[in-house]
């Protein structure tokens, strides 16, 4: 992936339900969970990228496991629309300064939504075998479909 | 800014009013509530402080006792002094919050006014709604009279939110016996009250929006144990804590409360354990048996009703005098024995002297208990102790009509 | 209230997500859209209570939180009330001077499914509606008990086969129609109430707005596809909502103060609810011959609400 904006942060280290199952001290009081570490007063004004996530954030964990088919995003036909962004259920798209960058893989579960709301022709979004390689997919590519007439 | 409410040195209040300013100084900033006989008097208490510029708090009353212990969990998550009161049927409709708000660890405090639960439907006092929260993982302290109804409400708040304590807590009180009898209560001053209760202290406050939290996860079976047994441990630890406000309470007032209370117990032959207003009533019985027929009666109370006091159970029946012990159980035990003789009978099972233990079930639906009955119960104590074993069934009832009631015997001594 | 700008998608997608990603929701649920969007169309503080149900069980599962704001789950039946009370607790530290933050702009938001709005809830969130608390319930209508392996609430549409309320030689499915929730709490006096769909993006983030900007208590029922119990393809779930709102089966409206009716959505085409049935597992034995009459039925109830909000509309009352 080559977003850029998410290299470098805690993010995705831990499969759900897979993280030590440590005992007594871990457990906090109250079954309280706090999302951040540090002052997160100015959340709503940060980026993913800029928050300092406590390790109980379900951002810091995958759900990459859930997927057999996985999106793949052709940046050469997306006209940053944003239809793939409002209606993600997984916040997995990644969408900077009007622009989409591409599929959090962290957090996608391969629902195929985005694919479904894309309005290009040929679509910029489609989906694949999870196994598939990105350039190939890429190189799979369909061409522009010649609109249907009703 | 709240006024100051007036206050002589000695008022005569009720149980419900003692309780409702003790919600006052303690400056409760929420009270989620809806009226039910007999502990209504108690927030609407607080309503006319609200109304009447004494308390800056938020009165909400709301649709139900289960959204009022809701609003009182909702409340608190929020990070300020939450308080409420209710009785029987409420209190029944409102346990499913009560388990949440010990899980969550929220130090609410709830009044409760004691009353029988139905069917038949009854308002008077007895024990049944406060056993119905034995198990809510809840502190719950017993006052006997209106003096104390007003002590251990102040005495809760510093309980419940002491930080490692972090638990809701119940203040028993009677219904009407204690509730709406009027007695001279002698309160403390407002800046006094408030000075020992203190400031709250937020933990985990949702307003703090710099540190955004989750309240009410879901755990399954890979976490759910550790944290129940954490939740027990916390109330089990709670009794330093209770030792600890109950000794800087007497220290401030003069007025010494333990987490189990005894009358005439040095030298006991025989003894009353009861809960609630009873005590009194066993209490006056046992002095006028010592004075007038020379038997040596004692009285135990557990003033903390949760976390048992198994210690100090244990400690006051651990005497070589004590023969019998009557475990008087203001409850339908529904099958069993009352929990009060349950409990007692554990405590007292390590002792050296292990007393014989026998179990009433009295006063159901606010069926009096006189001083008389408490004499012939009593003396049904010493004829077990002169026998040497147990003369009657272990189970019997106090008070009732119809045929004599009596369950489970036993010729050991 | 910082609201995000809603004019175009472009703008509004630079609204930084506070509904995190692996949570446990169900691919293709429109549940995490709804919550997505609500969160996305204010910078404010957030306070939010949410019933049992989906969303509480996918989003906050030990040792994991998917909220990066203030949260809390009591109950089934009292989100309304754990929001309107943390909403009190606001006030009376306010006046006390004891909030942490006491110039920081915070909302209240209370979600339930149907089963919590509709059914088990219903007198708390009545309760906390006549109150007059300052918050906003939001209804995640899925038509069903989905948590639980989808039971019938009262929210389930006539003609619906449900685990309780099974299609069969003897039964075509639920035989009751569904509650109208918007009516009752426009009923309240509520100052806003709507019904909004996550495919008409737009006019949901308004209506959310709207509902957070208004002081008071205000209702929002959101349709929210199932793709589980709906029976169809997680993939289609914006699609299968298209049906809904061009159907009519949810027309999209707003009630202001109680009475002033406003149809937020006309659809160009309105296509028959056959379309929309068709599509959906739940509904596939309506279209043997005997349960014919179901279908005609539920078109002709559509019919007959959409003749009364667009009368209501006109008439302003």
């Amino acid at each position: 992936m080559s977003t850029g904006v998410l290299g470098t942060e805690k993010r995705g280290i831990r499969e759900l339900g897979a993280e030590e199952k440590v005992g007594w001290d871990e457990v906090t009081r109250g079954v309280v969970l706090n999302s951040f570490e540090g002052d997160a007063s100015n959340v709503a004004h940060q980026k993913a990228e800029e928050r300092q996530y406590a390790d109980f954030n379900s951002y810091t964990a995958t759900v990459a496991s859930w997927r057999i088919i996985k999106p793949v995003y052709n940046r050469d036909i997306c006209i940053d629309c944003q239809n793939c962004w409002v209606w993600c259920p997984d916040t997995s798209i990644i969408s900077r300064d009007k622009q989409m960058l591409g599929i959090d893989y962290d957090h996608c579960k391969g629902c195929g939504v985005c694919v479904e709301v894309c309005p290009t022709n040929p679509k910029s979004l489609l989906m694949f075998s999870e196994a598939k390689e990105q350039e190939e997919a890429l190189a799979e590519w369909p061409e522009k479909k010649k609109k249907e007439k009703k | 800014m709240a006024k100051e409410f007036e206050l002589n040195e000695v008022e005569v209040w009720d149980g419900n009013y003692a309780a409702s300013q003790a919600l006052r100084q303690a400056q409760v900033d929420v009270v989620a509530a809806y009226p039910i006989t007999p502990s209504t008097p108690i927030v609407e208490g607080y309503g006319s402080y609200v109304a009447n510029g004494y308390i800056d708090g938020e009165f909400v009353m709301v649709e139900s006792e289960h959204g009022a212990m809701s609003g009182c969990v909702g409340a608190s998550a929020a990070g300020g002094r939450v308080a409420t009161a209710t009785s029987s049927q409420g209190f029944a409709l409102m346990t499913e919050v009560l388990y949440q708000a010990s899980g969550m660890r929220l130090p609410i405090v709830l009044t409760v006014v004691n009353r029988a639960l139905a069917s038949p439907l009854n308002v008077r006092g007895d024990h049944s709604d406060m056993y119905l929260g034995r198990d809510s993982g809840w502190i719950q302290l017993d006052a006997f009279n209106p003096q104390e109804a007003y002590d251990l409400t102040l005495c809760a708040f510093r309980i419940g939110e002491h930080l490692d304590v972090r638990l809701p807590v119940m203040v028993h009180q009677d219904g009407f016996t204690t509730s709406h009898k009027a007695q001279n209560v002698t309160p403390l001053k407002d800046d006094v009250a408030y000075k020992f209760v203190g400031d709250y202290v937020p933990v985990n406050d949702m307003l703090d929006f710099s540190r955004p939290v989750t309240h009410g996860a879901q755990t399954e079976e890979d976490w759910h144990f550790e944290h129940k047994a954490r939740q027990h441990k916390a109330l089990m630890d709670s009794r330093t804590v209770i030792d600890e406000v109950l000794s800087e309470f007497k220290s401030l007032t003069g007025r010494e409360y333990n987490r189990v209370e005894s009358y005439y117990m040095e030298d006991a032959e025989v003894a009353i354990v009861a809960l609630g207003s009873s005590v009194e009533t066993a209490a006056l019985a046992a002095k006028q048996l010592r004075e007038e027929e020379g038997i040596k009666a004692g009285v135990v109370a557990p003033r903390c009703f949760r976390p048992f006091p198994y210690d100090l159970i244990r400690e006051t029946l651990d005497r070589p005098t004590l023969k019998a012990v009557c475990c008087m159980d203001k409850s339908a035990p529904g099958g069993a024995m009352g929990a009060l003789f349950n409990e007692v009978s554990a405590a007292a099972y390590t002792t050296a002297s292990r007393p014989m233990i026998t179990n009433y079930i009295y006063g159901l639906g606010g069926r009096d208990f006189a001083v008389e009955e408490a004499k012939r119960i009593f003396k049904e104590q010493k004829a077990h102790a002169d026998a040497g074993h147990i003369t009657t069934p272990i189970q019997q009832f106090s008070g009732v009509r119809g045929p004599r009631l009596g369950f489970f015997e036993t010729r050991r001594g | 209230m910082a609201i995000t700008s809603v004019k175009n998608l472009k703008e509004f997608s630079t609204a930084n997500d506070r509904f995190e990603g692996s949570h446990l929701l169900c691919p293709g649920c429109a549940h995490s859209m709804i919550v997505r969007e609500l969160m996305n169309a204010t910078d404010d503080n957030l306070v939010v209570a949410s019933s049992t149900g989906c969303l509480e069980v996918c989003t906050a599962v030990y040792p994991y939180t998917s909220w990066d704001t203030s949260w809390i789950h009591i109950g089934f039946e009292n989100s309304a009330t754990a929001a309107s009370c943390a909403e009190a607790m606001y006030k009376a530290r306010k006046k006390k001077g004891t909030l942490p933050n006491p110039d920081a702009p915070v909302k209240f938001v209370a979600f339930g499914g149907d089963g919590a709005t509709y059914d088990i809830g219903f007198q708390w969130l009545s309760g906390a509606m006549e109150r007059g608390h300052d918050f906003t319930y939001i209804c995640l209508d899925n038509e069903n008990y989905a948590n639980t392996g989808g039971q019938r609430s009262s929210s389930t549409p006539i003609g619906a086969s449900t685990s309780t309320a099974q299609a069969g030689t003897h039964s075509y499915g639920k035989t009751q129609k569904k509650k109208d929730i918007v009516a009752i709490m426009a009923a309240h006096g509520a100052p806003y109430v709507a019904q909004l769909a996550p495919n008409k993006w737009k006019s949901m983030a308004k209506g959310f707005q709207k509902a957070l900007e208004t002081e008071g208590p205000c209702f929002i029922n959101t349709v929210s596809a199932c793709t589980t119990e709906w029976k169809f393809d997680p993939k289609d779930t914006i699609s299968i909502t298209d049906l809904a709102t061009d159907s009519l089966m949810f027309p999209i409206y707003e009630i202001i103060n109680g009475t002033e009716l406003n149809i937020l959505y006309r659809p160009k085409n309105i296509i028959p609810v056959e379309d929309y049935l068709g599509a959906q597992g739940r509904y596939r034995h309506l279209f043997k011959p005997e349960n014919r009459h179901v279908i005609e039925r539920i078109q002709k109830d559509i019919d007959e609400k959409w003749e009364y909000l667009q009368r209501r509309e006109e008439a302003r009352v």
